[in-house]
């Protein structure tokens, strides 16, 4: 697309953008490390996500000004009006994630089971396809390619299968060790922060949709 | 550039200014000081005409020696004869004069005298039989000793009175008798030989006649000619062709008009000669031109937002035209039509060729009786060799200022109303 | 766009100033008793197109319009059309106001007038009050209507000759940037008053402002190059318009 006449305006909604991505980026980072510090008890790692999150509280706070800035002083018009008004949902949804990851990372010193055996596989997996997800979203929201966010919201569906399994998989575990019940319940929220994580994606993946194609994606969100 | 070169520059720039400024204001100052001198000379050679002298003679009205009585009509009065109690007074002015010198007396006052007397008489019948002191107009050489105009040293046989005239004048002047008053006759007399009775009536009554037909002629035609050939003609070759010709028929020195009416006015449509109608239809076709080319100028210079303004409501092209556009284009018009009535009052080269110089003794009462102009009578006037006539040359120059001013004047007044109604 | 009647409809509108086109085919029909904003960028023709519409180009020599302009069905650029009854229908209030030099109320009464629209000096008073209250200025003129009409300042003069154009009842109002030369709160009152007006007449309005055309209009069309590249419902043209140079154009990436 060709730039705007005013270069100053088309700095502007470029430096929304990639605060937008910046935020991503962290979020991505929070969710993976949190993942981590469960895995592994990093009790280091803990503390460091727990500190990190108030940079994406910031992050949040920036992009809701320069929104409301851009809105009062250059009353942007068609795409760039769905720019601006899709930079500040996403980095509503990316606070949330942001926020989940913080979640998890607070439970690990409550989670004393090994989560290296088999036994808990699952989790891993779960956490690697949400990962994956936000990691696609956020592509399709830098490269502006609605495709790959259709794709993502689509596939919200094997996220639900996963999630349902592990959540099963877990209250069976409850049922078997009751010694282990604090660690279990803690890790029941965990799966659900994650599933939650993934709906988040999904929706940031509508806002991308909306903000390429000018019209919300057609159709109920697949459910698993 | 460096500063220097820039102040040089500057210096120069500045001093050229000064040097223009300073042509300026002395193109102006030598201008207003030609005027100055101008009208100084025109003053001062002219006023003394708007003053007549005259001289306050006993006069006996015996009803047998004129011939009435107290129950005659006014008829008969106007038909008596005056003459003799006129001689009478006069040579009791010096009553031991020889009989040559009686002759010199008869000559002291205007040959108007006579009638001034019937006048007097007819307005206080009461005097009949009784002794009455009149005043009668002083001949036009004694008057213009009396202005002071004549020197009195130039000897006898070059001059047109003598020095026992000027005796008697001494004499009446010392007792009071030569008494100078406002010359209304000169204003409302026509022509005359004798200087001191000539008024400017008849030319003025011409002038005023032939602006009249001028302007009731060019006026409209003029306005309607140019609001066609700026709003309605099309944009062709014709119209190219018409612009140019009333753009060099301002031009055309005004004889040529004259010779124009002379030759189609007079010998072809034989209109009567010398007549304000005539007159009145040459300067017509003259200040023609002077109207259409202002006028079209005022309406070129109104805004095409109000003619569009008139259209997109609905309005006709006329409508548009003669509602919206004409009302402002007015000022301008009246303008130039008033510089060019201003010329044609000025003009004589052209009335003299169809005539309007001939001596006109009876003040016109209608475009088609004979008269003159202004111009034309100041022009017949500095021809003639009398004294008395010369002032009156310069004096019918600064009526003619008079009215010119006057003409302006109404001018800026009709200007400044329609400008205010618009603006 | 939804089924609504159609006011002014113009099929294969060509027109030339002399050997240079300025309209290339446009097709457009615009509704009764709504607000259509014309926008594009400067020399694309908008003016050029309402001027078609009360036959104004008439006025202009070398200007010939081709193709089919119809109100209510009525086909108006043929020879035989009165074009003074067709501008009693359609009235036009230009970019800079223009009042005649008359008196506030001569100013208004002109154009009945002339139409022969008032019977008697009432109904003329009555016509001249309507207008000026329609038009959202009797308030502050009612005490001096024999002032000229130019002694107003520029907003208020603007709805003078909106007003004056109201007088003779027309059907269609075209605007052409009425609010150009006016600051920011005649601009807002005359906005006002567009929003009024069009609950009684069908308004066209040429405009360089988009926010202005996004807040009064309810259908918008976007001239390029003498060419109309897109016409649609106001809101889809400003929030994801169909045409790539429409957005372009609007976000300010070409003009």
């Amino acid at each position: 697309m060709s730039e705007h006449i005013v270069s100053s305006y088309e700095g502007q909604l470029k430096t929304l953008h990639s605060t937008v991505l910046k935020m991503g980026a962290l979020c991505e980072n929070q969710f993976s490390n949190s993942i981590i510090a469960l895995v592994k008890k990093d009790e280091e790692l803990v503390d460091k996500v727990i500190g990190k999150d108030e940079r994406i509280d910031e992050l949040e706070k920036k992009i809701d000004d320069q929104v409301v800035n851009l809105i009062t002083l250059r009353q942007p018009m068609a795409i760039d009006l769905r720019e601006t008004v899709s930079a500040m949902r996403i980095a509503a949804e990316l606070e949330r994630i942001g926020d989940l990851a913080k979640n998890i990372a607070k439970r690990v010193k409550h989670v004393k089971v090994d989560l290296n055996n088999g036994n808990f596989s699952l989790i891993k997996s779960a956490s690697d396809l949400v990962q994956g997800n936000l990691k696609k979203t956020l592509d399709s929201y830098s490269k502006n390619d609605e495709k790959l966010a259709l794709s993502v919201w689509s596939s919200d569906k094997e996220v639900d299968v996963i999630i349902n399994k592990l959540l099963e998989d877990l209250l069976n575990h409850m049922k078997n060790e009751k010694k282990n019940i604090e660690s279990l319940t803690h890790l029941l929220f965990i799966a659900k922060n994650i599933e939650r994580i993934g709906d988040h994606s999904t929706n940031i993946c509508e806002y991308v949709h909306f903000l390429i194609k000018g019209e919300d994606i057609k159709g109920d969100r697949p459910k698993g | 550039m460096n500063s220097k070169e820039k102040e040089i520059l500057l210096k120069k720039r500045y001093s050229a200014e000064k040097r223009f400024r300073f042509f300026g204001i002395s193109s102006i100052i030598l201008a207003l000081s030609f005027l100055c001198i101008l009208l100084v000379n025109i003053f001062t050679n002219g006023l003394s005409a708007f003053s007549r002298t005259e001289i306050l003679l006993k006069i006996n009205f015996n009803e047998k020696k004129i011939g009435i009585n107290s129950s005659s009509t006014d008829k008969e009065i106007r038909q008596a004869n005056f003459d003799e109690i006129l001689q009478e007074a006069l040579l009791s002015l010096a009553p031991n004069a020889p009989e040559l010198k009686q002759a010199e007396l008869i000559d002291l006052v205007s040959i108007e005298a006579t009638s001034e007397i019937k006048k007097f008489f007819l307005k206080n019948k009461s005097v009949l039989n009784k002794t009455a002191e009149v005043a009668l107009t002083l001949s036009d050489d004694l008057d213009q000793v009396h202005k002071g105009n004549f020197p009195r040293n130039i000897p006898e046989d070059r001059r047109r009175f003598s020095d026992f005239q000027l005796k008697i004048y001494d004499e009446q002047n010392a007792k009071n008798k030569i008494i100078s008053e406002f010359n209304w006759p000169f204003i409302f007399n026509a022509d005359s030989r004798e200087p001191e009775i000539a008024g400017v009536g008849a030319s003025l009554m011409g002038s005023f006649f032939t602006l009249i037909v001028c302007l009731l002629l060019s006026f409209p035609l003029g306005i309607l000619a140019a609001i066609y050939l700026e709003e309605f003609a099309p944009k062709n070759k014709i119209t190219e062709i018409i612009e140019v010709n009333v753009n060099n028929l301002a031009a055309v020195p005004s004889i040529v008009f004259g010779l124009l009416g002379l030759g189609i006015f007079l010998n072809y449509f034989y209109l009567p000669r010398s007549t304000p109608l005539v007159g009145g239809l040459v300067l017509a076709l003259m200040t023609l031109p002077r109207i259409i080319i202002p006028c079209r100028a005022a309406l070129k210079a109104v805004p095409p937002s109000i003619r569009e303004g008139a259209l997109a409501l609905g309005a006709s092209k006329v409508q548009t035209v003669m509602h919206n556009v004409v009302p402002l284009a007015m000022p301008g018009t009246l303008s130039g039509t008033i510089i060019g009535l201003s010329q044609a009052l000025g003009e004589t080269a052209p009335l003299l060729l169809i005539g309007m110089v001939a001596f006109i003794n009876v003040v016109p009462s209608s475009p088609f009786d004979p008269s003159a102009v202004l111009p034309v009578q100041v022009y017949l006037w500095s021809e003639s060799a009398e004294r008395g006539f010369v002032e009156k040359t310069s004096a019918t120059i600064i009526i003619l200022i008079f009215f010119l001013a006057f003409m302006n004047s109404f001018a800026i007044y009709l200007r400044n109303k329609f400008e205010k109604k618009w603006s | 766009m939804k089924n609504e009647k159609i006011k002014i409809s113009t099929k294969n509108l060509n027109v030339f100033y002399g050997a240079k086109q300025a309209l290339f085919d446009v097709n457009l029909e615009l509704e009764e008793k709504k607000v259509t904003a014309l926008i594009g960028p400067s020399g694309c023709g908008k003016s050029t197109y309402i001027r078609c519409l009360n036959r104004m180009n008439d006025v202009i020599d070398i200007c010939k319009v081709e193709g089919s302009i119809k109100i209510d069905g009525q086909e108006i650029n043929k020879k035989d059309v009165d074009v003074n009854l067709l501008r009693e229908k359609v009235g036009m209030v230009f970019q800079k106001p223009n009042p005649f030099p008359k008196s506030i109320y001569d100013n208004i009464a002109y154009g009945p007038r002339i139409h022969g629209l008032a019977d008697n000096k009432d109904d003329l008073d009555k016509i001249v009050e309507s207008s000026l209250k329609k038009a959202a200025l009797w308030e502050e003129v009612k005490d001096r209507l024999n002032q000229p009409g130019t002694g107003l300042s520029g907003g208020q003069q603007q709805r003078l000759c909106i007003a004056r154009t109201i007088s003779i009842n027309p059907e269609v109002i075209l605007m052409d940037e009425p609010c150009s030369a006016l600051d920011p709160i005649a601009t807002a009152k005359i906005e006002e008053l567009i929003d009024e007006l069009k609950k009684t007449y069908t308004i066209v309005i040429v405009t360089h402002s988009m926010s202005q055309a996004a807040r009064v209009s309810q259908n918008t069309g976007f001239f390029h190059l003498g060419k109309i590249l897109e016409f649609n419902l106001t809101e889809k043209i400003f929030k994801n318009p169909d045409n790539k140079l429409t957005q372009d154009y609007i976000t300010g990436r070409f003009g």
